[in-house]
């Protein structure tokens, strides 16, 4: 390896499911040891793939994917080591007590019985559930059931930690307790690789991002220097318009207009509305407003905002990043997963 | 070794979701019905003549055990899908362990599952009055097979959870079995069947099983018979086994 500090290395890693889906398509990215990087991108976009070939529950179709120096593929069980693993479906025993249930993780990591009682209690402290750890696991609350999966993940001291959006459908209350779990095991030394699709999450946590879309990354790099590449200030106008038709074609005039414009950095178009990364967005509004005010472009909104990440995305991919419920039969997605089959 | 270390845990587990009351208790209570019904009914057919003892009850055990544990088979399969619903499937393959263990643990409580409906039935049938021929050791042959037979009937499930996908499928798959449990010298002899029935009975391999623990229960050691059967038995497990490593195999990476 080029740098002694890479922890996660993937090259022009590509994964086409037996249904011919090209889940992932060349994607390339590295993280360093003790980074807290994220995965950044919206359903389907090949996030949870990336994330399943790293954690070894996935084959690739080819490329290169390493984990703190070993070949997923070749060395499957030192990449298993290395690693804690959290998902999206929390992947709990809801027969067991979570007392038996974090046993049951340290045995099956190779400890003692009496070392992973003693690690049992140190984790049940950690996530702050040991007054229910004789309770089953199946009566957990969602924000418990998250915690239990952390601690779960973190039985073998790893020294990677895989999150699979750790806390989508959680209350905010609830995310707000995973998000410090986090920040503190990221102190102490862990290197976190997690997947999510609120941008707020990724901005909040991570010191570095990768946008994946359609399978491939569209922007890597720190959130502060993303947000400053769309623009230092973005102003949004919303055009009038009788139909989706006619705001479409307006949206597109005033994209003519306002790109040539000298302070204007950059226009974009979307769903009726024009997004226009000025400099300064408090001095360029009145002269945008006039501009279009001359060719009679009526503005029914207008927004003036510091980019966020999801304008990145916007930026990168053309469209908003929305947060779909994973729609179709749960239970194929599942299976689907774990046997193999398309699924993206 | 480690895999013989994680299959015990893997089995405990396994063991500890299905000693559930829920989960256990009726087919033990639907065996001991079919039993104490069967048994009723059928009481003074052995005057019929052409039976190898003139107690009922001591007939029927076999049987009794027998479809217990073919019935009870599609457990497994519904088990393992129920953790690969549940994605916790998926956190065990992501220890370091060997996937087989995660099979084999759970391949183990099925073998448990039915050598613990023969010593129930084996209880009810000393209660009824049945005296076992063989005496202890031919009680343990007689759990011995019906954990070895309960093998084979688990691998058959796991390879229609394999295949289908799906846990009610594999569960209510089992019904297709219903014919391999009846068309077998169940309720009478060989020998006072006839026709095409007495045909199928013939080619239906749990026939033999049958008659090899009913040999150990009512007739003394056999071998003709008991060496049959167990044959009957060693072969379904293997064929069943190796396909189901084989699809195992294949759908874990």
């Amino acid at each position: 390896m080029a740098n002694s500090n890479v922890i996660i290395q993937v090259e022009d890693l590509v994964k086409v499911y037996p249904g011919g889906t090209r889940a992932v398509n060349e994607v390339n990215f590295s993280v360093e040891q003790g980074e807290f990087f994220g995965f950044l991108g919206p359903n389907g976009a090949g996030k949870s793939t990336t994330m399943k070939i790293l954690g070894t529950l996935l084959g690739r179709t080819s490329g290169l994917a390493m984990v703190g120096g070993y070949d997923v593929t070749r060395n499957p069980k030192e990449v298993r080591r290395t690693i804690g693993f959290a998902m999206q479906e929390v992947g709990l025993d809801d027969l067991a007590t979570g007392w038996d249930f974090l046993v049951m993780q340290g045995l099956l990591y190779g400890m003692s019985r009496r070392e992973a009682k003693a690690r049992t209690e140190e984790l049940l402290e950690l996530v702050a559930l040991t007054d229910v750890a004789k309770r089953k696991v199946g009566a957990y609350s969602g924000g418990m059931r998250r915690r239990i999966d952390l601690a779960a993940a973190l039985v073998h001291r790893p020294a990677v930690l895989f999150l699979d959006e750790p806390t989508t459908g959680l209350d905010p209350q609830s995310r707000l307790a995973i998000w410090e779990h986090l920040e503190q095991l990221n102190r102490e030394g862990i290197t976190i690789f997690l997947t999510t699709q609120m941008m707020e999450e990724a901005d909040h946590l991570c010191e570095r991002i990768a946008i994946i879309d359609r399978g491939e990354i569209v922007a890597e790099g720190k959130p502060a220097e993303l947000k400053s590449e769309v623009g230092d200030d973005l102003v949004v106008l919303t055009v009038a318009g009788e139909d989706e038709a006619e705001r479409h074609g307006q949206a597109e005039r005033a994209l003519e207009l306002l790109t040539p414009l000298e302070y204007v950095d950059e226009a974009f178009a979307t769903d009726g509305s024009v997004s226009v990364s000025v400099k300064d967005g408090g001095a360029a509004i009145p002269s945008l407003l006039q501009a279009l005010g001359r060719e009679d472009i009526a503005i029914v909104n207008l927004s003036l905002t510091r980019p966020t990440l999801d304008d990145v995305f916007l930026k990168h991919t053309g469209r908003t990043i929305r947060e779909e419920e994973a729609g179709g039969d749960e239970f194929n997605r599942v299976m689907g997963q774990w046997m193999g089959v398309s699924r993206r | 070794m480690a895999v013989f270390r994680e299959t015990y845990y893997i089995y405990l587990r396994n063991l500890r979701v299905w000693l559930m009351p829920a989960t256990f208790l009726p087919p033990l209570f639907i065996s001991g019905v079919l039993y104490v019904l069967f048994a009723a009914t059928f009481t003074e057919v052995t005057q019929l003549g052409g039976f190898s003892t003139g107690d009922y009850d001591a007939f029927l055990v076999a049987w009794i055990i027998v479809q217990a544990v073919v019935f009870s088979g599609g457990d497994s399969g519904f088990a393992l899908l129920t953790d690969v619903m549940s994605g916790y499937f998926e956190k065990l393959l992501l220890a370091p362990i060997n996937r087989f263990s995660i099979l084999f643990g759970s391949l183990l409580v099925s073998g448990t599952r039915a050598m613990f409906q023969g010593v129930v039935i084996v209880v009810i049938a000393l209660a009824l009055g049945v005296t076992f021929k063989t005496g202890v050791l031919g009680v343990l042959a007689l759990l011995g097979f019906a954990a070895v037979f309960g093998l084979a009937w688990a691998c058959l499930s796991i390879i229609i959870a394999l295949k289908t996908k799906n846990a009610q499928a594999t569960q209510s798959s089992f019904v297709l079995f219903f014919p391999f449990v009846f068309l077998t010298t169940a309720f009478m002899p060989e020998d006072l069947l006839s026709g095409w029935f007495r045909i199928a009975v013939k080619a239906n391999p749990v026939t033999y099983v049958t008659e090899a623990m009913r040999a150990i229960v009512v007739e003394g050691w056999e071998m003709g018979v008991i060496l049959t059967g167990l044959w009957v038995t060693v072969a379904m497990v293997s064929v069943l086994m190796i396909v189901t490593t084989w699809l195992y195999r294949r759908v874990t990476v």
